[in-house]
């Protein structure tokens, strides 16, 4: 099955440092060799946000105002059940500090 | 973050202390019934790591297996208890890591021992806390050691498989056998063996082997994996055409092997080659489970994701043969640039066939099997148009292999059915499902069949067989020699063909096929049984292609292998066990194949180094008496020589007497038995052909 992590910053989130970087990518390079993990990257503070409403549709331009709530990272892995990629998350938690993850099954393709 | 345990805890993992801190909610508690399925997550994830850095501090992949073990038990005690601990991977390598410290300690090993071991215990407690990537290294080549150990030569190849899905993919016995359709007693048999070999093997535990060496044996490593994806991603037998948990344990092994040999072209090519195919496995099966041939999937469906991975995975195994490891490229390279070919056409149509055939064409020089040959018939079908690719296909030199599937009949269904042969075309899809050993594949192919509508009259091969076999006057020795030759006639016509579409043609094949190579007086005794069955049935003219042998004169009898060679043979520790054993029986005992092959693990008489046949006694060397027990094992009846499968549901069931009461699996036979022979003395012969087991029986 396949998972969807994505990660939000709250208040408390510190600011990633050298020893950070490092963990992170011994993290990923291990999850990777694993085979665990499909993809991951993370993302920019700057957007574009499309609403739709009816036959309207509105484009906007960040950045916006309310950035603890943007989605900062994300990873897509492959695993055998949910308390795997929630053990996952744990790790990546672990690692980057305070912080907010939801970890959601991908259906399809 | 909604783990488990809720609290964020950086402490020292190494102590099985609680993290949580509301007040521990005791074994009732309600997160008590995750503690299960957490403990199973981490050891799935972990249990690869875990093991190998055990085998290398005990030495023994049996010893490292069961304190790995302990360590889980441990965890499922204590965890529900304590709450996971923050950082479950490093509580499970401390806790195993220190009782392989206790029981060296209690076997009071040197001091030396201690020393290293004290340091190795010191340095994951301090790993655990703030992870050093300096280690990986050591880890990465501790995890490498133990697929190649579990993948070593010395073992059975089914021992290699168990093996590794639960060493390395951290499987349990259970989850194995449901992946394998086996029984847990067999694969708990498997990896007991298995352990026993490699005990046995004094293999270093330590050394890195020399580069030739390890080249050749992560060779046997992809093979393991690539076997273990293959079962996953084309279901032999049972219902479901694809079990998708198998495949994805393949890909982790093959993406991990990978990692750990990034200089060796044929791993990334592997990975390529699985992911490219799993990329299909959505679009691969219908809604009712029935299978979707690749030029008619839905190719919107295919996986994005891991068509781009795979891409990525052949770059950087092309990009190794074009610098680093300069060389030709392998059999896992070709059939990754086939399965490229495939993913880069956006349309069926726009499938480049003729390069695909070409690249069959490479890899038939490197893998000459039958089924190869076949794959490349179709894609010269393709290419060059159906008559071109029936040519090929029919001029596939008979072989067992291939006798017995359902591949052969329903390509050439395919090619008749764009030649426009409809009626030919629908015999074969029948002969085909007759043969499927899977469900959902037989019903695919009956409907195609039964899609080309055209009327079948009169009774089909299978009832005429059976009615003739009831009616006739015949005697009980007649019946059944009769039967088998009737038998081997169903196998590869398909009960289900119309007795009246049976073409003189199609005997003649399945003739050459079983009994080409035969003795005359063996060709003789079939070709009378079809005669005597097709004037039953009023359709004399099917023996037409079958001439009378003249017996050989006894000059013709053919020479065994040259002595040397044959000695090596039936000592080489490559060959399984049960072909060794068979072939020094055969040698030693000068008892006819069919004797040999007919002992049951009953007529053993192991402690006088001889079996009971009959009236008589099948004798052999002392030396060949510990082979004859292994293969006995623990049973206590059923057939000495087994096959290596269980009879699928849809053969016709053996006789009792032929069927192992505890493995369900049959005897093995003559034909399988010579084939064995004949592929593995292929290269001691001039000829080319292979030996055949008779003379093995020539010279002491």
């Amino acid at each position: 099955m396949r998972y969807l992590m994505t990660a939000r910053n709250t208040e408390t989130t510190p600011a990633p440092d050298e020893k950070l970087f490092v963990e992170m990518a011994a993290f990923v390079e291990e999850m990777t060799a694993a085979g665990v993990l499909l993809a991951t990257g993370g993302l920019a503070q700057e957007g574009v946000r499309l609403v739709s409403r009816g036959d309207e549709l509105t484009v906007t331009d960040g950045p916006f105002a309310e950035t603890k709530e943007a989605v900062v990272g994300f990873a897509l892995v492959e695993v055998d059940s949910k308390e795997q990629a929630i053990e996952l998350a744990r790790r990546f938690r672990r690692i980057v500090g305070d912080g907010e993850s939801l970890v959601q099954q991908i259906f399809g393709p | 973050m909604t783990g488990p345990t809720g609290a964020r805890g950086g402490g020292d993992a190494a102590a099985p202390a609680p993290d949580r801190s509301p007040p521990a909610p005791g074994p009732s508690g309600r997160d008590t019934p995750d503690v299960h399925a957490v403990v199973s997550a981490v050891w799935r994830l972990e249990s690869a790591r875990i093991t190998a850095a055990l085998v290398r501090i005990v030495r023994d992949v049996g010893a490292a297996e069961e304190l790995a073990q302990d360590a889980l038990v441990a965890a499922l005690e204590q965890w529900p208890a304590t709450g996971v601990p923050a950082n479950p991977a490093a509580w499970l390598t401390t806790i195993a890591k220190r009782r392989a410290v206790d029981r060296i300690r209690r076997a009071e090993r040197e001091e030396r021992k201690h020393a290293e071991l004290a340091r190795e215990l010191a340095e994951p407690m301090h790993a655990a806390a703030e992870p050093a990537p300096g280690d990986d290294t050591d880890e990465s080549a501790d995890v490498l050691r133990l697929l190649l150990l579990t993948c070593h030569p010395a073992l059975p190849t089914q021992a290699r498989i168990a093996l590794t899905l639960r060493l390395l993919g951290g499987l349990t016995p259970e989850e194995i056998a449901r992946a394998l359709l086996l029984d847990t007693t067999t694969v708990t048999r498997r990896i007991a063996e298995g352990k026993r070999v490699l005990a046995d093997q004094r293999v270093d535990f330590t050394g890195r082997p020399a580069p030739e060496e390890l080249r050749e044996r992560i060779g046997a490593a992809l093979e393991v994996i690539y076997l273990v994806f293959n079962e996953g991603y084309a279901a032999t037998s049972g219902e479901d055409l694809i079990r998708p948990d198998l495949c994805l344990t393949a890909l982790r092994l093959g993406r991990l092997l990978a990692r750990l040999a990034p200089l060796e072209p044929e791993a990334h090519a592997l990975v390529a080659l699985m992911e490219l195919q799993a990329s299909r496995q959505a679009a691969r099966t219908g809604p009712d489970g029935e299978p979707v041939p690749l030029h008619e999937q839905n190719r919107g469906r295919w996986d994005p994701l891991l068509i781009r991975r795979g891409f990525e995975a052949m770059l950087r195994a092309r990009d190794l043969l074009a610098g680093a490891r300069p060389g030709p490229p392998g059999p896992y390279l070709l059939q990754a640039a086939i399965a490229v070919c495939h993913a880069q056409a956006r349309t069926a149509e726009e499938t480049d066939w003729a390069q695909i055939a070409a690249l069959y064409q490479a890899l038939a020089h490197l893998l000459p099997t039958p089924v190869v040959q076949l794959n490349r018939a179709v894609a010269v079908g393709r290419a060059e148009g159906p008559q071109a690719g029936l040519d090929l296909v029919d001029a596939l030199h008979p072989d067992p292999t291939l006798q017995d599937s359902h591949l052969l009949p329903s390509v050439r269904a395919d090619l008749l059915l764009r030649l426009g042969r409809r009626a030919e075309a629908q015999a074969e899809f029948r002969r085909a499902a007759g043969l499927a050993r899977n469900e959902a594949e037989r019903a695919f192919l009956l409907r195609r069949a039964a899609a080309l509508g055209i009327a079948v009259t009169g009774p089909d091969l299978g009832a005429a067989a059976e009615a003739f076999l009831a009616e006739a006057a015949l005697d009980a020795s007649s019946r059944r020699s009769y039967a088998q030759t009737l038998r081997r006639l169903r196998a590869g016509l398909g009960e289900t063909a119309p007795l009246g579409a049976v073409t003189a043609d199609q005997v003649v094949r399945v003739f050459a096929t079983a009994w080409g190579d035969a003795a005359a007086a063996t060709w003789n005794r079939h070709r009378a049984a079809l005669r005597s069955f097709a004037a039953w049935a009023g359709h004399e003219e099917l023996a037409a292609g079958l001439p009378r042998r003249p017996a050989a004169s006894p000059a013709a009898r053919p020479a065994p292998p040259p002595r040397r060679d044959l000695r090596s043979l039936l000592r080489d520790p490559g060959v399984p066990a049960r072909d060794r054993a068979l072939w020094r029986v055969l040698h030693e005992s000068g008892a006819t194949v069919a004797a040999v092959l007919a002992l049951g693990v009953e007529d053993l008489d192991l402690a006088h180094d001889r079996a009971r046949s009959g009236a008589v006694f099948v004798c052999w060397h002392p030396e060949t008496t510990p082979l004859v027990a292994e293969l006995a094992a623990e049973r206590e009846r059923g057939p000495l020589f087994l096959s290596a499968r269980r009879p699928a549901p849809a053969r016709t069931p053996a006789d009792g007497a032929d069927l192992c009461p505890r493995t369900g699996r049959r005897r093995l036979s003559y034909e399988r038995a010579e084939y064995l022979f004949k592929h593995a003395t292929r290269e001691l012969d001039p000829a080319g052909a292979g030996f055949t087991l008779r003379t093995l029986r020539a010279g002491m």
